[in-house]
């Protein structure tokens, strides 16, 4: 029971981390970012590149991921977003597209198959009896301080109440002297950022592979539908049940059940409570 | 040339004209009032001003042109208070007001007191989120947070619609004392003309997008256009 409880909140960290990006976008912008995935996987093969392949160190690996994903971000806002602004159903395909294309480009990069990204910190620890690794510990940690960071970020910042309000009432925050394209464009690089980092440690965590966009991009997905939009302590909450949901079924029940959950919660969300567990209908 | 001027402004909405060469002026210190009854133009007018609309002519703030946007136009000292407040509603009152600070970070402290001056209520429910306040009381808000960014003309979008009678006069002493105490410009649009011509100096009659009639309170007061743009007739 306690492993469960200890794999569970270590899980639903990086679950967290994976999805508040994404919920980033999906709330200030109105996008469904079906390419978030890709910042994932260019994050984890950049980390692989730069820290495994030529032996930076492993903060340096961190932050140049971190760097190139908000640059991917970014390009991806100014380039994809804005030519096709107000088409919604343009943009989220052209996103998905574009995941395929990152995807054949790091195919074409590193390879097809697998590759097994070391440990970011080593070894392994015993807490109240159960095993864990020193690398998912890490990765919650730093998960939560992101979390946090943001957290403060968006509530206590000027910047962050620009976005806050951008995500709000686009009049209302131009009427007020913020940009909102401005604000887009930083929630884009934010966005990138955290995907990027995530995919490091979501990489650590699983392995690295061309096709890894695809699961957290799920996984994401399962967070908005869920727990719906403009909220960062909803996306930490629902985050934490399909963590436990997960860990749940695979302990108990069977290893090949681990997302269906997952994709049950979605429908059931769908059909009863459609603007999400603690999303709010929005005022016209 | 006068603290504000429009010259031969037409607005579109696509290939609707809603604006007709509206000319129009404003003195510093000056209170004036848009009047015109429902599509009449004057939202138009006022977006266009923030620049949130596809305009043709010129408007000059303190003697240069505005064409930056709504941005630039708040950064240049226009407060704007929309006709549907435009708030951000799951924002304290406080985070609404601090919004408006984005561009005047500096006067933060001195604004603020000045919009606890104006409006009491706001500093005794500045934690509360504006979704669950009155019509009145996101009034106040909207207005706080026009304040917050420093202007030095104000334009509001009728003022009174929806308000009950007390809250009318509160806003129009507000309004008043925005001007008279801390010399602010003020142009506001109204369907009330009652209201408009016991706060306002001046007064333009607009009507189906252009300009019918203007001039002093006293000048219009029984002026048959006035009724006309109102009732038609």
């Amino acid at each position: 029971m306690l492993q469960i409880i200890i794999q569970g909140l270590l899980l639903s960290g990086l679950y967290a981390l994976i999805a508040v990006g994404f919920t980033l976008i999906f709330s200030v912008g109105r996008v469904l970012n079906l390419a978030y995935g890709a910042y994932l996987m260019i994050g984890g093969y950049a980390f692989f590149f730069f820290s495994q392949q030529l032996g930076l160190p492993i903060l340096l690996g961190v932050i140049l991921a971190g760097v190139l994903g908000c640059l991917a971000g970014l390009l991806k806002y100014r380039l994809l977003v804005i030519p096709l602004k107000g088409d919604h159903v343009a943009i989220e395909i052209s996103t998905l597209i574009l995941a395929v294309v990152i995807q054949a480009g790091i195919v074409l990069l590193f390879g097809d198959s697998p590759k097994v990204l070391l440990p970011i910190v080593p070894g392994v620890t015993q807490i109240a009896g159960a095993s864990v690794t020193f690398n998912i510990l890490t990765a919650t940690l730093v998960s939560w301080a992101i979390l946090i960071s943001l957290y403060l970020f968006i509530k206590k910042t000027h910047l962050g109440r620009a976005m806050q309000a951008v995500s709000m009432d686009k009049k209302g925050a131009a009427i007020s002297g913020v940009n909102p394209d401005h604000i887009n464009m930083l929630t884009w690089g934010i966005s990138g950022t955290l995907g990027a980092v995530a995919g490091v440690f979501f990489a650590s965590y699983t392995q690295l592979s061309p096709s890894m966009w695809v699961a957290p991009l799920i996984i994401a997905v399962a967070v908005v539908i869920v727990g719906g939009i403009g909220s960062i302590i909803g996306t930490l909450i629902v985050a934490h049940i399909i963590g436990f949901m997960e860990v749940i079924a695979v302990a108990e029940i069977a290893p090949e059940l681990r997302g269906v959950f997952t994709m049950l919660l979605i429908i059931a969300v769908l059909i009863i409570r459609p603007q999400g567990l603690f999303g709010r209908e929005e005022i016209q | 040339m006068a603290f504000l001027s429009i010259e031969n402004l037409n607005a579109f909405y696509g290939k609707a004209q809603a604006l007709h060469d509206v000319s129009l002026s404003c003195e510093k210190g000056e209170i004036i009032a848009v009047i015109g009854a429902n599509g009449a133009g004057k939202s138009t007018l006022l977006d266009s001003i923030m620049g949130l609309t596809k305009t043709t002519g010129t408007i000059s703030f303190d003697g240069t042109p505005l064409n930056g946007g709504p941005a630039a136009a708040v950064e240049r000292g226009i407060g704007y208070g929309p006709e549907r407040f435009n708030l951000f509603p799951y924002m304290s009152v406080y985070d609404n007001l601090m919004v408006g600070a984005f561009t005047a970070r500096n006067d933060i402290e001195k604004n603020l007191a000045a919009v606890f001056r104006l409006f009491p209520r706001l500093e005794e429910r500045q934690a509360q989120e504006t979704s669950t306040q009155s019509g009145g009381e996101r009034q106040m808000v909207s207005l706080g947070r026009a304040l917050m960014t420093s202007p030095r003309l104000l334009i509001v979008d009728e003022p009174t619609i929806g308000l009950a009678p007390k809250v009318c006069t509160e806003i129009a002493a507000a309004l008043r004392r925005l001007r008279d105490d801390m010399g602010l410009t003020i142009l506001i649009t109204e369907q009330n003309a009652n209201f408009a011509m016991t706060l306002a100096e001046r007064l333009y009659v607009l009507e189906a997008g252009a300009v019918r009639a203007t001039g002093t309170v006293d000048e219009l007061r029984d002026d048959p256009r006035l009724l006309e743009a109102y009732f038609g007739h």
